[in-house]
């Protein structure tokens, strides 16, 4: 035991000086998980769309329109551009980019109103984006449920106050948006990405250190092996392991703690159900990216192989596509990888405040990941040894 | 084997490389067109439906019963739970078991009938900011027709005839027209642009690649010797075949894209083509480029890497690039996907007139330009032929 104990202490301290000897593992281990999720926050950090650019084609020109116009034009997701004579030119300065959107009210839309008929006005929005025509459409929304309660007290007439706001609205509803009150993108899109920076940081350095050692075709090297020690795959592994996931610990205080912090992003989990889950989930990535290393035949192909993987996790984490909405085969798949319980763990405890209990099922995930990632990164270690060092080859068997 | 020169057979010594390596093969092939099946297969729905949801029901009355059952009946909603404690209900949030929670209070209908104007909430979960929005969307179109129905119970007992009561119960109506994707369709909004992206990144990796892998394997000096000292031979004879192979992947996507699923493409076949292939290769200038600035294999390649994940973002397909910082507004132009994205949305989507989009178009063909400049520093770069790591 006490010699099983050392052999991973000799891997880890010798892994430590290789990881901070080389240039690429500072890149990837440290400064991308300092600086990327800064820079992700900070394009996310406006978090809602205010004043999507509007353009106004007012047929009716009445008073009625122009109320309505202001209030649109007042309301914080919208700002009204211009004022254009015709649904052409319109359009024209849509399609120069100068607008997104176009009301479009009708000449009859007062006459109509004073007549007691329903009317109508028309919301045209490019679909550029999704949230300019959910700003368009929730705006305009607002201002004619806003507009139609009071026609609707002066059709039925007037009576007491509460009377009228009955016939305004009947039955009162209110909205309670949980978690994440302001609707922002940052605080639901940004957690995911930390998680999926750390395994994906992970997989590239890991991957890299691995690849750099094929290159030189001495994959023991950073093992006592070396030295004529007798260190087995085993052992390697979790020293190796070791290493890497404890550095992983300090650099998700940054990710995890102080990026959410410095950006003011939801952040109502305890920080001790977050460090429980979190140790597995390093555990696992780091296992899954030395059993993926097995394919990194050379320094520099981790990035071809890998990199393309970090849209495909974040899609298959089910955050950005509903995870209710998705397929059962690929949630299936999507629990191969470590990012997909990791990113459901960090969502329910960081921004719904769950307590350990609420990830039993993520957590249990994560440690099975672990130990099934840890027998195939040993056989991995086991194969690379027996084929590329044939010095040591003896001693494994020892 | 030496004696062969000139840019077809740099060429020719290309496509031979391809295709006997196997991160190539991987890299340049099996990852996108996986990442297509992917994600095209995750989002055949357009459209989520059916989101869980738990409904809170203190009332108990026929009209709250009524109430639910409309409810249920939309698409995107799913009552998972009914008749359950708030408690209960907010648990089962916690644990994203359910996105949203429909309360209705007690004596909801009796406060109603006799105007005391009762009052409904939802709850929606928007840690899933999609999930929640969606739901949001028929919560709130219940609890509207909810006020409807009670009104129009109210409107007949003051004698308001039957032909006046939708004027009187919604006075304005809002009709919405989302230009080109009436279904509100998710895949045709993102697969449209995370799959050229996907081809983007690929491509600015494996332009890098080709060439810095031959200064690694000590290749340099003799591809420059096979370009007769040349930068444009080695550089088109390098560049080509990858062209020719990533546009037959970027052909795949147009016909699962547009021929197989029938996304909107308004403008025919040709404006599309021609920006995938200008994507192709301003990609690969950017590649070149990429490898002029940082002359280091390892580190083009990360920090082509960075870029090509940036894109997905500063693209403006998640977030619109309008509403983030004006300083991103600004980075966004080197990004090829960027102006894809743009390109898109006018050719295929809204097929506006060719005139409107052409100056992107000419913001891709930049990218080459501007690569030609680096051409000379690739060739020392070969010609000095030292790998560092």
């Amino acid at each position: 035991m006490g010699k099983f104990l050392v052999d991973i202490y000799y891997v880890w301290k010798n892994e430590l000086k290789l990881v901070f000897r080389d240039p690429a593992a500072i890149l990837l281990f440290f400064l991308v998980p300092l600086l990327y999720p800064l820079l992700y926050a900070f394009i996310y950090n406006n978090e809602v769309v205010h004043d999507a650019k509007m353009i106004v084609v007012d047929d009716s020109r009445s008073s009625l329109s122009r109320e309505f116009i202001r209030k649109v034009d007042a309301s914080p997701d919208v700002e009204i551009v211009a004022r254009l004579d015709n649904m052409e030119e319109a359009i024209d300065a849509k399609n120069r980019g100068e607008a997104f959107g176009i009301l479009y009210i009708p000449c009859d839309f007062s006459k109509k109103i004073n007549t007691v008929q329903q009317t109508q006005v028309n919301v045209y929005a490019d679909m550029v984006s999704m949230l300019y025509y959910k700003s368009f459409l929730l705006s305009a929304t607002e201002v004619s449920l806003d507009m139609g309660a009071d026609i609707r007290v002066n059709v039925v007439g007037h009576g007491t106050r509460s009377q009228d706001n009955s016939s305004m609205q009947a039955v009162a509803y209110e909205s309670v948006p949980f978690y994440n009150p302001q609707n922002g993108f940052a605080s639901f899109l940004i957690p995911a990405v930390l998680i999926l920076i750390l395994q994906q940081t992970l997989v590239l350095g890991i991957g890299t250190l691995v690849g750099t050692h094929n290159d030189h075709k001495t994959f023991s090297m950073a093992s006592q092996a070396y030295f004529g020690k007798n260190v087995n795959a085993a052992r390697l592994t979790l020293g190796k392991a070791f290493c890497y996931s404890s550095l992983y610990i300090v650099i998700s205080i940054w990710v995890l703690k102080f990026v959410p912090y410095i950006f003011s992003l939801p952040q109502i989990g305890s920080m001790l159900t977050i460090m429980a889950f979190i140790v597995p989930f390093l555990l696992a990535a780091t296992f899954f990216a030395m059993t993926i290393a097995y394919f990194v035949s050379q320094r520099e192909f981790v990035m071809p192989l890998f990199v393309f993987t970090s849209v495909i996790f974040l899609f298959l984490s089910g955050i950005s596509w509903p995870w209710t909405a998705m397929p059962d085969a690929l949630k299936a798949i999507a629990y191969i990888f470590p990012s997909t319980p990791g990113i459901h763990a960090f969502v329910k405890v960081n921004t719904m405040g769950a307590d350990l209990a609420g990830i039993r099922f993520e957590f249990i995930i994560l440690w099975v990941q672990t130990i099934f990632y840890f027998t195939t990164s040993v056989l991995m270690y086991h194969w690379w040894i027996r084929n590329y060092d044939p010095k040591f080859k003896g001693a494994v068997k020892a | 084997m030496t004696t062969e020169t000139g840019m077809l057979a740099i060429m020719r010594r290309e496509f031979n490389r391809i295709f006997s390596s196997k991160i190539c093969i991987w890299g340049m092939v099996v990852a996108p067109v996986l990442s297509m099946f992917i994600l095209i297969y995750m989002m055949n729905a357009g459209l989520p439906t059916k989101i869980p949801i738990a409904v809170v029901d203190l009332d108990n009355s026929s009209t709250s019963r009524a109430l639910i059952r409309q409810l249920d009946a939309f698409s995107k909603t799913d009552i998972k739970f009914k008749s359950v404690s708030f408690r209960e209900a907010r648990e089962r949030m916690e644990r994203a078991e359910v996105y949203g929670i429909y309360y209705i209070p007690k004596d909801f209908s009796k406060d109603a009938i006799s105007g005391v104007q009762p009052k409904v909430s939802f709850y929606t979960n928007n840690a899933f900011l999609i999930s929640g929005s969606l739901l949001f969307q028929d919560l709130k179109t219940v609890s509207v027709l909810a006020s409807a129905a009670v009104g129009l119970q109210m409107a007949e007992a003051k004698g308001i005839s039957e032909r006046q009561i939708m004027p009187v119960l919604q006075p304005i109506v809002v009709e919405a027209h989302p230009i080109s994707n009436p279904w509100l369709n998710y895949s045709i909004y993102l697969n449209n642009t995370l799959l050229p992206g996907i081809l983007q990144l690929v491509v600015i990796l494996f332009t890098i690649s080709s060439l810095g892998s031959e200064v690694k394997s000590g290749l340099g000096r003799k591809l420059v010797e096979m370009g007769g000292g040349s930068s444009w031979k080695i550089l088109l004879g390098k560049m080509l075949p990858y062209t020719f192979i990533f546009t037959l992947i970027a052909l795949l996507f147009m016909s699962v894209l547009y021929g197989y699923n029938k996304f909107p493409m308004n403008n025919g076949f040709l404006p599309m083509f021609l920006a995938y292939l200008l994507l192709i290769v301003s990609s690969q200038a950017l590649g070149v480029i990429l490898l002029g600035v940082f002359p280091n294999y390892r580190f083009a390649l990360s920090a082509a890497s960075l870029m090509g994940v940036l894109s997905f973002s500063i693209s403006g397909v998640s977030f619109p690039v309008l509403s983030m910082n004006p300083m991103l507004q600004s980075l966004s132009i080197i990004f090829p996907l960027r102006h894809f994205f743009l390109i898109y949305v006018d050719q295929a989507l809204n097929g506006i007139a060719f005139g409107y989009s052409a100056y992107k178009y000419v913001a891709l063909l930049c990218f080459v330009f501007v690569s030609f400049f680096f051409y000379g520093r690739i060739k020392n770069f070969l010609y000095e032929n030292e790998y560092e790591d």
